[in-house]
């Protein structure tokens, strides 16, 4: 089955370890930075997780989430949880089903986009907020929601913008032709 | 952006920086079941006895754990405001003015909260503040050795934690750089609208993924000059040793769980 070829963990060689280990200290670098203005904040490492999912599948791409998910929360000192990593492996997972052996378009980033904006970024995060400090789910879903709302497309033109670009494009036949 | 990553480890000699790594990471994760147990004010009393205890003996000063609430504030002010002003009806109630009640149930609830978000806070800065970011790294690849058994690479995915940590600091000097020379070109970082700010970062983005490409590529070709095939079959430098005062600390976590499980009634 197609599916079966896909769902497999692939043996990886030395560079595309190392470039999933660099892929993961961008993300932790990448989370420093974030724009926008005091109420509206938006950081990068979506793109990372991105690219991961599509260059190593949902398998390698969930196992390097939950890491830096792990690793990145205990290294900026913010109190660590389950569910958001839980968050940033569904995330991940997403992505990979719909990018990995995929041709990028705009229909499949932004359904990838809107399921994770709604299911993990919206609903999931405000649930895990709840348990851990009983922070009022109902009253916090509006605020986040709208947050989504304006991110998401955002989001998704950066998605294809880098996924499409030249660079990416040269990294990626570099990885395979190896 | 000064705010870097590894900056926030404070290099003191005490007792809490001298434990195990493994031990911290499992009693902090732990500790936040503890919270989660705590229900009466007895047993909040306790807690922060606890915590109070655990920063008193790593020697750091109280001013950097109040820097760690900051970032999350607003969700605190906003918790302990709806908490306030929409509890259930119990108790005495001090102030009623349409829909919004504050009651005796209510203050006592938001206290809970506020109280419940300083502790969880605290206590993961502590471990941040009290241990090197390459022995979390140690550590966690360790408790992730059981992991083996669901087929999960345990090994590789070490290894290539150790290259990512290796790698923030240079890759941070490195957007830097190209912020700098980009500048320098004319572009402004950080100004005008949302789309404005996430275009003017593309001049960032692509050469960072580029150079950090290279660097992967020269680093594993290294690597393979030096002899290195796979992740399992090898030995390891970096060995953590449980020590006695690893096993005081479960003494005192223990007492703490059983007096937080007794508690709960007051």
């Amino acid at each position: 089955m197609k599916t079966m070829a896909r769902t497999q963990l692939p043996k990886l060689d030395t560079l595309s370890m190392v470039t999933m280990g660099l892929l993961m200290a961008m993300q932790l670098v990448l989370s420093r930075f974030t724009i926008g203005n005091q109420f509206l904040r938006l950081s990068f490492t979506f793109l990372v997780v991105a690219l991961i999912a599509k260059w190593f599948g949902p398998w390698w791409g969930m196992m390097t989430a939950a890491l830096v998910d792990v690793v990145g929360t205990l290294l900026t000192g913010n109190p660590y949880f389950v569910g958001f990593t839980i968050s940033a492996i569904l995330g991940s997972l997403i992505y990979a089903l719909f990018l990995y052996h995929h041709e990028v378009t705009w229909t499949r980033l932004i359904i990838a986009q809107l399921l994770i904006a709604l299911v993990v970024n919206t609903l999931l995060n405000t649930w895990w907020l709840n348990i851990m400090y009983q922070t009022p789910f109902w009253g916090l879903l509006p605020m986040r929601a709208l947050k989504q709302v304006i991110v998401s497309p955002i989001q998704v033109v950066l998605l294809y913008l880098l996924l499409k670009s030249h660079v990416i494009q040269t990294i990626q036949h570099r990885l395979k032709t190896k | 952006m000064s705010k870097f990553i590894f900056g926030r480890y404070l290099p003191l000699s005490s007792v809490v920086h001298r434990l195990d790594p493994r031990n911290k990471l499992l009693l902090s994760f732990c500790y936040i079941i503890l919270v989660f147990l705590a229900n009466s004010w007895v047993s909040y009393l306790i807690l922060i006895a606890m915590t109070l205890g655990a920063i008193w003996a790593s020697k750091i000063r109280l001013g950097f754990f109040l820097r760690g609430i900051r970032p999350l504030i607003w969700l605190i002010i906003f918790t302990v405001i709806l908490q306030l002003l929409f509890s259930p009806t119990g108790g005495h109630v001090y102030w009623h003015w349409a829909f919004i009640n504050i009651t005796q149930f209510g203050v006592i609830n938001a206290g809970y909260i506020f109280i419940r978000f300083l502790l969880i806070i605290m206590m993961s800065t502590l471990l941040t503040l009290s241990t090197q970011p390459l022995d979390i790294a140690t550590g966690l690849a360790s408790l992730m050795k059981p992991l083996r058994w669901v087929k999960v690479p345990v090994d590789t995915l070490a290894m290539m934690l150790s290259i990512a940590l290796r790698f923030v600091p240079t890759l941070m000097d490195e957007a830097q750089k190209i912020m700098n020379a980009q500048r320098a070109r004319g572009v402004d970082f950080g100004e005008g609208g949302l789309i404005k700010q996430a275009k003017s970062l593309i001049p960032l983005m692509v050469p960072l993924f580029m150079s950090a490409f290279n660097r992967a590529e020269d680093l594993s070709t290294a690597m393979e000059a030096r002899g290195y095939q796979d992740s399992e079959h090898r030995s390891q430098y970096r060995i953590l040793t449980w020590q006695r005062r690893d096993t005081v600390t479960w003494l005192i976590f223990g007492v703490g769980l059983i007096l937080i499980l007794i508690s709960r009634r007051w």
